[in-house]
């Protein structure tokens, strides 16, 4: 072939193009042709097990169909799947909806486990972006032995929460009580801790995190109607949806015990004022956590800013008599008291 | 106490732990240091040295003011690169006088007299040991003024607040403000880039650092980029603003090698290492007179004499390959000719051509060796009369005698420019690679660090020369 720049630029194009579509992140053909080989029989029996678990712990009861309509595989695959998971006594049909057996039951703690072990291990030990903690295990949870999670359990030091709030069953099958009221139910005036973030669905979740909500950290209401519930919490405002609001979790607070309330972030701290350190948030997790109470943001510290940035952020804050700079996303995890 | 009775002890103390949950081992390690802080407040006493603090504190809201805090880093960032480059060609023609011209005849003709065969005298003479000798001519001088420059501005404690200042831009492509000041280490020499990314204290952003800090255009390579600047950029506008437009283009490539190595920052980040662990924060630490000779001496035998030493390890071999392949023929035609011929489709394909292919691919051990070897091996297979000798790198004193070389050898505008761009973005040198393998201990870190800028280098000149082609 004689050369030509036009050509070699349109051969160069079409296999940038072609690169392109196999490898695109996600949607690439070299990852549906993965993901369309990992969804087998068993992939697909263990997300039957979950969403009959979830359901009979909300004591809703699911038919065939409805499990068709809820998870994202083939008809044929899901019929296939049920008619196995009966031949192996994991479920059972009293006449249209089915029902988890005592096999079938131990069958999906074991994926939950796997599931909110791997959560866990996503925001302890990795970089990873909290958006992409459920759908990371939600891959992970098929792939895990009992051995494995055993040991993934015993490396994160048995915890007894995933970072959602979400109790972790342990080997045996236990799992921490969780009580609470959702956010939405709070009457004006009302104060409690948050103790569980719902990650599913996935718009309400990623919105809950848009918003800077961490888990753990005590709110107050103060105006709750149909169309919006308004609270305050760590210094400063937050105004949800009904329905976003609800896949929030409260413990609610006796009035008595109240003494975090004047509780702000650090990144509320101006020039000239002087804070005390109450804590870091349970959103500061693993390495960074560490890091921080290495370099003396502990409790009682006192702490000023030391330096603007010419870009905004980071800011210097003096602590222990050293000028540390840490960004915007970090201070707004450290919790103080101004004085 | 029987086995099942201690079975039955560490089954109960599990499950209390469980019960107890994860706020309780968080509590703990926070009062600790919350216990360890009040005894310090009881026990320790500061001397309050209030007016150094003052002064501190005024020197801070300078440097990082919004008006004044990057002008500040510019002007300091072009001094020192001035002062390398306009203050390295003084010895650096000094020493390639002494050990390219004067010793490496004597050497020849000690060779020739105590009766060594033609090829062992060419071999170690013209190969090993002028490659060696070129690297220390070109390296030394650059790297003996920039690293103690930048340890004294490093002692001083100004470097930390240029990461403060830039930290929010690299933050935008995933990261660490320290990297600005890697990066800038990087100008000087690459390896020792790598090594200084050990103060980035975050997985993530460390590995960032040490793969992209190949895009900051070394000592190694500014000398190709002047010399090809202003041969041929220089040329094309009136002879009067000549000197002004090589300056300019030879800044734009170190700045078109900042804009790639925040581009492949963000790529990496958002992509291969987004799982590993990020963490940030950046210790400013009090402004204090640096000790002027000891930190000369410390550089000068930490970096510069390190440096330098695996520079030449790498350099030897590269001497001997050069030689060899120009002196080893097949048929009746040097391995390197051979070599050349099959790469010239491809080198016009990407504006080049075979030579410089082969020159970049044997002066993988140091950059500095790539103008001698091109210089060479277009006399060799184009040729063209001049040079030393089959196999005998050599730099002409004047300008217009290279030029003349080049064009002889088929170079015009585009090629020079495409060297200009493959310049900046090729592998790193041995030397950089091997730092790379010591510092993450790991080959696919390695791998990806060495073939990255290689792509990028291909497909920047390809689609230049295409583009060329049909323009111009």
């Amino acid at each position: 072939m004689k050369y030509n720049p036009y050509i070699a630029l349109l051969l160069f194009l079409g296999i940038s193009l072609l690169l392109y579509y196999i490898f695109r992140p996600n949607r690439g053909l070299y990852f549906l042709l993965k993901k369309s080989y990992r969804l087998n029989n068993k992939v697909a029996i263990e997300d039957i097990l979950k969403l009959l678990y979830h359901n009979q712990t909300n004591n809703n009861s699911l038919t065939a169909n409805d499990i068709t309509n809820n998870l994202n595989f083939s008809h044929s695959l899901i019929i296939d799947s049920i008619k196995k998971m009966m031949d192996s006594d994991l479920i059972s049909l009293e006449g249209d909806t089915i029902k988890l057996t005592n096999s079938g039951n131990e069958y999906s703690l074991r994926i939950i486990r796997a599931h909110r072990l791997w959560e866990k291990y996503l925001s302890e030990k990795t970089g990873f972006h909290n958006r992409e903690w459920h759908e990371r295990a939600e891959k992970k949870e098929h792939e895990l032995s009992v051995e494995d999670t055993n040991k993934l359990s015993a490396l994160l030091g048995n915890p007894k929460f995933d970072p959602h709030g979400d109790p972790i069953p342990t080997r045996t099958g236990k799992m921490a009580l969780k009580q609470g009221t959702p956010l939405s139910n709070l009457g004006v005036g009302f104060v409690g801790r948050i103790i569980h973030i719902e990650d599913k669905p996935e718009i309400i979740y990623k919105q809950i995190l848009a918003e800077n909500i961490h888990i753990n950290s005590i709110v107050r209401v103060i105006e709750n109607n149909t169309t919006r519930i308004v609270f305050h919490s760590e210094g400063e405002k937050f105004v949800l949806a009904p329905i976003v609001a609800g896949n929030i979790t409260i413990s609610v607070l006796e009035k008595k015990k109240i003494d975090e309330e004047n509780v702000t972030r650090l990144i509320s701290l101006k020039e000239n004022e002087t804070a005390t350190i109450i804590g870091l948030s349970k959103e500061s997790r693993g390495e960074n956590r560490r890091r921080l109470l290495d370099l003396g943001f502990v409790k009682g510290a006192s702490i000023q800013i030391d330096l603007l940035n010419p870009l905004g952020d980071p800011k210097a804050f003096l602590i222990k008599g050293t000028s540390i700079a840490i960004r915007k996303n970090q201070a707004s995890k450290i919790l103080i008291k101004k004085n | 106490m029987s086995k099942k009775n201690i079975d039955n002890i560490i089954a109960l103390a599990k499950d209390l732990r469980w019960q107890i949950g994860d706020d309780y081992h968080d509590s703990l390690i926070e009062s600790i240091y919350a216990d360890a802080a009040e005894i310090v407040n009881d026990t320790v006493t500061k001397d309050k040295e209030k007016s150094k603090f003052r002064l501190d504190a005024k020197i801070d809201k300078i440097v990082t003011s919004r008006i004044w805090g990057f002008p500040i880093m510019l002007l300091v960032l072009g001094v020192v690169l001035w002062l390398t480059i306009i203050g390295a060609n003084y010895p650096s023609s000094l020493l390639a006088e002494l050990l390219l011209d004067s010793i490496h005849p004597v050497l020849k003709n000690l060779g020739t007299s105590i009766g060594f065969p033609w090829w062992l005298n060419g071999f170690l003479f013209d190969g090993v040991y002028l490659a060696v000798a070129w690297v220390i001519a070109v390296m030394l001088p650059p790297m003996a003024i920039f690293f103690p420059l930048f340890t004294l501005l490093e002692d001083f404690g100004y470097l930390p607040r240029v990461a403060f200042n830039m930290d929010a831009l690299f933050k935008k492509s995933g990261a660490h403000g320290k990297q600005a000041l890697t990066m800038s280490m990087g100008f000087g020499c690459n390896a020792a880039g790598v090594v200084a990314t050990r103060i980035i204290d975050s997985p993530r952003e460390r590995l960032i650092a040490i793969i992209t800090n190949n895009f900051s255009l070394c000592n190694g390579r500014w000398p190709t980029q002047i010399l090809l600047a202003t041969i041929f950029i220089g040329a094309v506008v009136p002879k009067s603003y000549s000197s002004f437009a090589s300056l300019s283009a030879v800044i734009g490539i170190a700045v078109l090698g900042i804009f790639f190595m925040f581009f492949f920052s963000w790529a990496l980040s958002k992509t291969v290492l987004k799982g590993e662990v990020s963490t940030f924060n950046l210790e400013l630490p009090p402004y204090r007179p640096p000790v002027f000779w000891k930190t000369i001496y410390t550089s000068l035998i930490d970096r510069t004499l390190i440096v330098l030493w695996r520079a030449i390890v790498f350099a030897a071999p590269a001497g001997a390959v050069i030689w060899l392949i120009s002196n080893i023929y097949i048929g009746n035609e040097s391995i390197a000719a051979w070599t050349v011929y099959s790469l010239d489709g491809f080198g016009f394909l990407l504006g080049l051509n075979g030579v410089i292919l082969l020159a970049y691919i044997v002066a993988i051990p140091a950059n500095e060796i790539v103008i001698p070897t091109i210089l060479m091996l277009t006399v060799m297979v184009r040729g063209i009369s001049g040079g030393e000798g089959v196999g005998v790198m050599f730099e002409l004193d004047s300008v217009t005698g290279t030029a003349d070389i080049l064009r002889a050898g088929g170079w015009t505008l585009l090629t020079a420019v495409n060297v200009m761009l493959f310049s900046l973005l090729h592998n790193p040198c041995s030397t950089t690679i091997y730092t790379i393998y010591k510092e993450t201990n790991s080959m696919k870190w390695t791998v990806v660090a060495s073939i990255l800028p290689v792509i990028a280098g291909f497909i920047v000149t390809f689609l230049v020369a295409q583009v060329w082609r049909i323009l111009v």
